[in-house]
């Protein structure tokens, strides 16, 4: 069982604080990843729930037991690192029989571990191997188990996927996730890569200089981010941000275009931004005026750039449309699907 | 490195390369050449180069308690003296340079990086200019004539070098194999002798190298704090030596041999770690 709790938690570094009061419950087996943009505070946040760093204030709770003073090893949870942090002069066996071998496990039941563990990660033939004998995504299973042996309340992962290259962060990606249906153990996942928040978490916990933005499933935080960081944030290519004002119950942009309804109610002639995710825009010629600038074919979709409304915005579509550069084109967005933002506090308008 | 796009510059720095070294080994040669030659022999004329009758009667000599040599100066009493003084202060400089060391790499402490530049700075002064304070302090402490003085002085003067060999390349070494350790139940003891010491073992060797050669050969303060005859090491037997038997030349050459023996033997099994630990801390890995 590994639930964990974090509430109000303060981390400085001399008169510089970073993170600033995190409340955060995470559910026993769920799989939660912390995202944001490098300095947000999330690996600051993972390192204090390991113990590797001592927090300024607030309680961290694991298993209903709080484990402020604790030392790393007696917090029962195994943490796999950015750089894997496989010891060199061991090999893979030994690697992960450490943590039982500090333990005083008997021999026996350490090799079996140990096998067990390398059968799940499809090791069994790297055990007499040394580390700097293993390809990337090799170290990294083997990382993974040496957290597994220990069969730990909780996981956690540092950003264990950014040293790898794309094709293989895509398959580690679902073999972490397939190893955490099968293990069912609570994991506490960092990445500043929103794909895998949004790919693998059960639950993303969005950060953005030591704060938490928003919190909640990954379609949820896609379909109604809670403010333009967010909105920002997830989703790739990113969200389109206009200037708007609502004019008889229209969003209408900078030059006087008219894009649709409102969203939610908004009082007659405030400003806000309007907020439109590039896939939802719609080509039809009879609706709003733009002007293609740039195409970007990817294979599967088209991606191209339009000035729409004294504005730049990217528009996908999977027609295979055959406007080029200068050609002019009407562009509309799918019924409910625009966001409303506060022109300056970037919190989402509810209705 | 590889040579072959620019062969005649190679060649060219081969040849430097092997005067130089010619120019350098060849008196050791000469001297262990003439250590198997006879009192005759290197008394006649023309000079030969290859002994005429190798023999190790000079050897021997050496060790032959009937021999005025061996009244003169005890070599088995020099050698273990030696031996003494230069493993017994290479462990204590590997101990607290270990200890010392890890702490400048892992621990973050005000003036740190000057005091370790610090340390290197302290081998910027000639030990001649050391010799009297330190006779006088040694003198003070009681610990003149004694080898127990000679260890802790020669450990004094190893430590701070040692200290920065060992602290660059533990500063090599991620701090997250460390903190990986701990997350698997190690202590911070633990940590250091299961994991750091293991991965540092090419610096724990060059310092240990670089102290031994320079205990076992150093010879200006055991010359000026060593008085009674049981207490010398062997560079000042080796000293009075050449003033008592410049005839006998063989028999200094013997003797030569003998105490350039471990040093040879040291660097012949360490050259590897030694390369690779004085690179430790130049180049990022």
């Amino acid at each position: 069982m590994g639930s964990v709790s974090l509430s109000n938690i303060r981390k400085s570094y001399g008169a510089v604080e970073v993170l600033h009061g995190i409340n955060l419950d995470v559910a026993d087996g769920e799989f939660t990843v912390l995202v944001g943009p490098s300095g947000c505070g999330k690996s600051t946040l993972l390192r204090s729930l390991a113990g590797l760093e001592t927090i300024s204030s607030g309680e961290i709770t694991i298993d209903g037991k709080v484990v402020n003073k604790l030392h790393p090893k007696h917090r029962d949870i195994a943490m796999v690192f950015q750089n894997y942090a496989l010891y060199p002069h061991m090999n893979v066996a030994e690697n992960m029989g450490f943590s039982l071998k500090l333990a005083k496990v008997p021999r026996a039941e350490i090799e079996a571990k140990v096998r067990k563990a390398a059968e799940i990660l499809d090791l069994t033939e790297m055990l007499g191997r040394k580390p700097a004998q293993l390809s990337g995504g090799q170290r990294q299973r083997v990382a993974m188990g040496r957290a597994i042996v220990r069969n730990p309340a909780v996981f956690l992962f540092d950003e264990p996927l950014s040293n790898l290259d794309a094709k293989l962060r895509v398959q580690m990606r679902s073999e972490i996730k397939e190893l955490h249906q099968r293990l069912g153990t609570t994991i506490v996942y960092v990445t500043h890569d929103q794909i895998e928040a949004m790919t693998m978490a059960d639950r993303i916990v969005v950060m953005k200089a030591g704060h938490v933005e928003q919190i909640g499933a990954p379609l949820e935080l896609y379909d109604n981010p809670a403010n333009v960081f967010v909105a920002g944030f997830i989703g790739s290519p990113a969200m389109n941000f206009l200037h708007a004002t609502a004019k008889g119950g229209q969003c209408v942009l900078a030059d006087g275009t008219a894009l649709g309804p409102l969203p939610v109610p908004v009082a007659e002639g405030r400003s806000f931004t309007l907020g439109i995710r590039p896939e939802h825009f719609i080509i039809d010629q009879a609706a709003a005026p733009a002007l293609v600038s740039l195409v970007e074919p990817t294979g599967a979709e088209i991606q191209f750039t339009a000035h729409l409304g004294g504005a730049s915005v990217l528009v996908t579509t999977r027609d295979r449309i055959t406007a080029r550069v200068g050609d002019p084109i009407g562009l509309r967005v799918e019924p409910g699907r625009m966001h409303a933002f506060d022109a300056k506090t970037g919190q989402r308008i509810e209705g | 490195m590889n040579p072959s796009p620019r062969p005649l510059y190679w060649t060219f720095l081969a040849l430097i390369g092997i005067v130089i070294a010619a120019y350098i080994l060849f008196p050791i040669f000469w001297l262990i050449l003439a250590s198997f030659k006879t009192t005759q022999e290197l008394a006649s004329l023309p000079l030969t180069f290859w002994p005429q009758s190798p023999t190790i009667e000079a050897y021997t000599a050496l060790f032959d308690s009937n021999s005025q040599s061996s009244q003169l100066l005890q070599w088995p009493t020099l050698i273990s003296n030696s031996f003494l003084v230069a493993i017994s202060s290479t462990v204590l400089v590997l101990i607290f340079g270990t200890l010392a060391g890890y702490a400048f790499s892992r621990i973050h402490f005000p003036g740190r990086d000057l005091i370790l530049g610090g340390l290197l700075v302290s081998r910027m002064f000639q030990g001649a200019a050391l010799l009297l304070p330190t006779y006088r302090l040694m003198n003070t402490l009681g610990l003149q004539d004694s080898l127990i003085g000679l260890i802790l002085l020669y450990s004094a003067f190893g430590l701070p070098f040692a200290t920065w060999i060992i602290a660059s390349s533990l500063r090599e070494i991620p701090f997250e194999l460390e903190e990986s350790a701990m997350m698997d139940g190690a202590s911070r003891l633990q940590c250091m002798v299961k994991i750091v010491l293991p991965l540092a073992t090419p610096a724990l060797i060059t310092a240990a190298m670089w102290h031994f050669v320079g205990a076992w050969s150093e010879f200006a303060f055991a010359s000026i704090l060593m008085e009674s005859s049981e207490n010398k090491t062997v560079t000042i037997g080796l000293a009075s030596f050449v003033e008592l038997f410049t005839i006998e030349f063989n028999r200094v050459g013997a003797a030569a041999t003998l105490v350039a023996l471990p040093i040879m033997i040291v660097f012949f099994f360490g050259q590897r770690y030694f390369t690779r630990g004085l690179l430790a801390g130049a180049v990022k890995g």
